[in-house]
């Protein structure tokens, strides 16, 4: 097939087509998931190995913290959705300001975030207190290398606020959200 | 004044459900129903982001389904994981 054929059928991503931005954060979104969801399923067994540790481990984070900083998350989302609606209906002004939004709450997540990890380090926790620690900061530090990630992109869409590059940028950050989501009461709360 | 859309509609309920999912934990005694009751709050929320955030209510339901799929896969090991100690 010529690449004249391709151009008529479409971009050449199939079904990938179907779903709201550049197919190409698709395929990051579904592989963040599949590495986000063995981690967790990592932590998960290893929880049930050493209910002791984890739950001696999970008794000293601050939940409250982690609950505040989920409402930040979602917000962020919700102004990221709004982004989006305002960039499909040409309102590309509108949409920066959504995305400005999307991205300074991101911003205080990692804020709160880092104060949550000065007090737990201050404390004497570390990658190497116990089996707890170790997957409890792999995983809250690969989420947050995500949100900073997810910031960069949202502030890389923000300059031309079109509509293809705002659903792409917004659709890694409800990916962020999400995976927080699921992460949150598995980590601080689940007995 | 406008009104609230789907959007706004799915932000209250995301807050309304993370408020929920704090406030949870010292009310239930019993950690089996306690976690069943804080995972499928997260499952909820899950849904309406995948849907309403992420705008899957419009695509094929393929992608739906692979979402829900992994929502559903690691809150339901998350739980069968704490049963399995509580039980034990």
């Amino acid at each position: 097939m010529s690449t004249a054929d391709c151009e008529q059928q479409g971009t050449g991503w199939g079904i990938l087509e179907d779903l709201p931005g550049d197919p190409m954060i698709w395929v990051l979104i579904f592989s963040e998931l599949v590495a986000f969801g063995l981690f967790l399923g990592a932590f998960t067994v290893a929880r049930a190995i050493h209910p002791a540790v984890f739950a001696a481990g999970q008794a000293t984070l601050d939940s409250n913290l982690a609950g505040l900083n989920t409402i930040v998350l979602v917000t962020s989302g919700w102004a990221a959705a709004r982004a989006t609606k305002a960039a499909r209906a040409g309102e590309r002004q509108v949409a920066r300001y959504w995305i400005f939004g999307a991205m300074a709450l991101g911003g205080l997540f990692i804020a709160i975030k880092l104060a949550e990890y000065a007090e737990e380090i201050g404390r004497g926790v570390g990658l190497e207190t116990s089996p707890f620690f170790t997957l409890y900061f792999l995983l809250t530090g690969f989420h947050l290398l995500h949100v900073g990630l997810g910031i960069v992109i949202l502030a890389v869409v923000c300059r031309r606020a079109e509509v293809s590059g705002v659903e792409t940028g917004t659709a890694f950050w409800h990916m962020v959200d999400l995976v927080w989501i699921v992460m949150f009461p598995i980590l601080y709360l689940a007995k | 004044m406008t009104m609230p859309d789907r959007i706004d509609i799915t932000w209250i309920v995301l807050i309304g459900l993370a408020l929920a999912t704090i406030l949870l934990p010292p009310l239930m005694p019993r950690p089996l129903l306690g976690n069943a009751l804080l995972l499928a709050f997260a499952a909820l929320k899950g849904h309406r982001i995948a849907l309403d955030f992420m705008d899957l209510r419009a695509v094929p339901a393929l992608w739906r389904g692979l979402v829900a799929t992994w929502i559903l896969t690691v809150l339901l090991l998350a739980w069968l994981a704490s049963a399995i100690v509580v039980l034990i």
